[in-house]
């Protein structure tokens, strides 16, 4: 028999919810165990090597110490391909809200004071892309179910992982829901990727872009619009920072400098 | 095709006489909107008296937005076996009816869509006539009227409603239904009838100039103000999503773990999305905004009429109350004519 491809799980800050995602594909998880060698499974395994040779790393997470950096750095190159895996590796997370406003300090020493850190040196939530290079990318917050395994699998076999690059308003129209910008909500769902099957504006609450910021995003006409409809600047600027993270400083620094 | 009389006094009893015949299908509020839901009591088949237009119209009963066409393993496939039911959808205006007519060409002319057809063969439209809505423009775009394509057409002419039977399945139901469907329509119906039409034909808000746009496409077509409506669209999608003749769609193969056995899915797409006009290599054939607009507004107003001997857009106003940005066939006509 082929010998089974190698999979560590890793997770740095974050809720820990993507590898709970993967937990959560119970019907399929047995399965899984076939066709994987599990390494490393951070929030599933107690028996878990540090940081393990493997062929694939899903990486959840954001790197917010020095510690995390030297741990990612590690995994890269242990890893065949590495997988930023949900919204905070990906873009930073709400944990990565206010990049590229230059206060993170400011901030730090607000909240811990003069305290000395040994261990772990905090710095500012970045996503990891910024430290390593990484191979693909699953989105989400969490990833779903369906769109977790089809690129899981996807790499089982050697290929790059597809995702859904169409807005949150696709799945949102798939089921017939009222336009929420047009019902005068702050709706994030244009700028935001789909794949979550829009269960928020379903619930007649407006998308906040948990899943990251997608390609074609239009933050412009969107803004205009929402002043449009009489949101202040600042709160629709804070709304597109929330799970924006570097994508939006990246993107959009343009419309940060109207703040 | 004949005419009949049902009496409002009758109309609770509609529903007994449908549900024989399937699933009762009409539009149900949803928010400030509606939607095509599934009716369950008599009292919940309303038949209104303005022109109500679903958020989604009738293609998502021919056309899930989302299905699995086959299952397949290294050897072979099967089609999964569908329990598709008949389903006879309630207050279907006349643009949404001209709307299936352009689908039911689209999808059988050169290669039959099976997918389709077996929706299509269990799909019973009954059609009413209502007061047109603020955005509605089908006077313009020659869909008010509808004379095939349903099974049942109603009628408002007061205390009854005029039932026009179109179809062998509609003839079917109006039998089963004989207590409540007359063969004595009233003397006075003739006058009533150009009368109705005529106070519908005054109603209309919407005045949109849709003379000569086929033309205008063309002529227009490099005009600056695609770019303009370019730099405002979201590629949100939402006007191919709720146009009742969008019908692209995307076509994926879901495998599983192994590798091996998988399934395959077909789901709507749109062409606002870039992802829609991506090829091999990278290369984009539609690589801006404005680019794909401009190919919607070719397709809505031109282009289906050298395939198919009319324009696809049907007026139904769907993407006039759904972009968030305004952009829609009344603007982009506005552009058009300066």
């Amino acid at each position: 028999m082929k010998k089974k491809p190698t999979l560590g799980i890793y997770g740095f800050t974050g809720c820990a919810g993507c590898q709970l995602a993967v937990l959560d594909c119970e019907d399929i998880l047995v399965d899984l165990f076939n066709y994987v060698d599990i390494k490393v499974f951070y929030e599933a395994m107690s028996n878990n090597e540090d940081v393990a040779n493997v062929d694939i790393a899903l990486v959840e997470g954001s790197i917010n110490t020095n510690k995390q950096l030297n741990e990612l750095k590690e995994i890269r190159e242990k890893a065949g391909v590495l997988v930023a895996f949900g919204s905070c590796a990906n873009f930073g997370g709400i944990q990565a809200m206010a990049l590229g406003d230059g206060k993170w300090e400011q901030r730090f020493t607000r909240v811990y004071g003069d305290a000395k850190f040994t261990v772990a040196i905090p710095r500012e939530a970045q996503p990891i892309h910024k430290f390593v290079k990484v191979d693909a990318f699953i989105p989400g917050c969490p990833p779903s179910t369906p769109q977790m395994l089809r690129a899981l699998t996807q790499l089982l076999h050697g290929n790059q992982p597809t995702y859904t690059n169409s807005p949150v308003c696709l799945e949102c129209k798939f089921r017939e829901n009222e336009c929420l910008l047009n019902d005068g909500k702050l709706c994030l769902g244009p700028l935001t990727m789909g794949g979550c099957t829009a269960p928020c504006p379903s619930h007649n609450t407006p998308c906040i872009g948990c899943w990251g910021i997608i390609d074609e995003a239009n933050h412009t006409s969107e803004l205009k619009l929402l002043k449009e409809k009489g949101f202040k600047t600042e709160d629709i600027i804070q709304r597109f920072r929330i799970f924006g993270g570097s994508k939006i400083v990246e993107k959009v620094q343009k419309l940060l400098e109207v703040e | 095709m004949r005419a009949l009389k049902l009496s409002k006094k009758d109309e609770i009893k509609l529903y007994d006489v449908l549900k024989e015949f399937g699933e009762v299908w009409a539009p149900v509020p949803k928010g400030s909107k509606y939607v095509y839901g599934k009716i369950e009591k008599k009292e919940d088949l309303v038949i209104h008296e303005e022109c109500i237009l679903p958020i989604i119209p009738v293609k998502k009963f021919l056309m899930p937005p989302d299905f699995t066409m086959l299952k397949f393993t290294p050897s072979k496939y099967s089609i999964p076996e569908e329990d598709i039911p008949t389903t006879v959808v309630v207050g279907v205006p006349a643009c949404d009816i001209h709307a299936v007519n352009i689908l039911d060409k689209f999808y059988t002319t050169d290669y039959v869509d099976n997918y389709y057809m077996k929706r299509r063969e269990r799909l019973i439209i009954i059609g009413k006539s209502g007061t047109p809505r603020e955005n509605c423009f089908c006077h313009k775009s020659n869909t008010s009227i509808v004379e095939e394509g349903y099974d049942l057409f109603f009628f408002d002419l007061g205390d009854y409603y005029l039932v026009w039977v179109g179809s062998e399945k509609g003839d079917d139901i109006v039998r089963k239904g004989a207590d409540i469907f007359s063969e004595e329509v009233p003397k006075d119906v003739s006058k009533k009838f150009v009368e109705f039409r005529r106070n519908r034909n005054k109603s209309y808000i919407n005045d949109v100039d849709l003379e000569g746009v086929t033309d205008l496409m063309e002529l227009m077509y490099d005009a600056p103000f695609w770019d303009e409506f370019g730099e405002k669209c979201l590629s949100c999608g939402q006007c191919t999503m709720v146009c009742p003749t969008c019908t692209c769609f995307n076509v994926i193969d879901d495998l599983a773990l192994s590798g091996e056995t998988g399934e395959r899915r077909r789901y709507w797409d749109s062409c606002m999305f870039k992802d829609y006009s991506l090829v091999a290599g990278q290369h984009n054939f539609r690589e801006s905004k404005a680019e794909r607009l401009k190919l919607w507004y070719t397709h809505k107003l031109k282009a289906f009429i050298g395939h198919f001997g009319s324009p696809s857009c049907v007026g139904c106003g769907r993407c006039i109350e759904t972009c968030p940005v305004d952009i829609n066939v009344v603007t982009v006509v506005e552009k058009m004519k300066g």
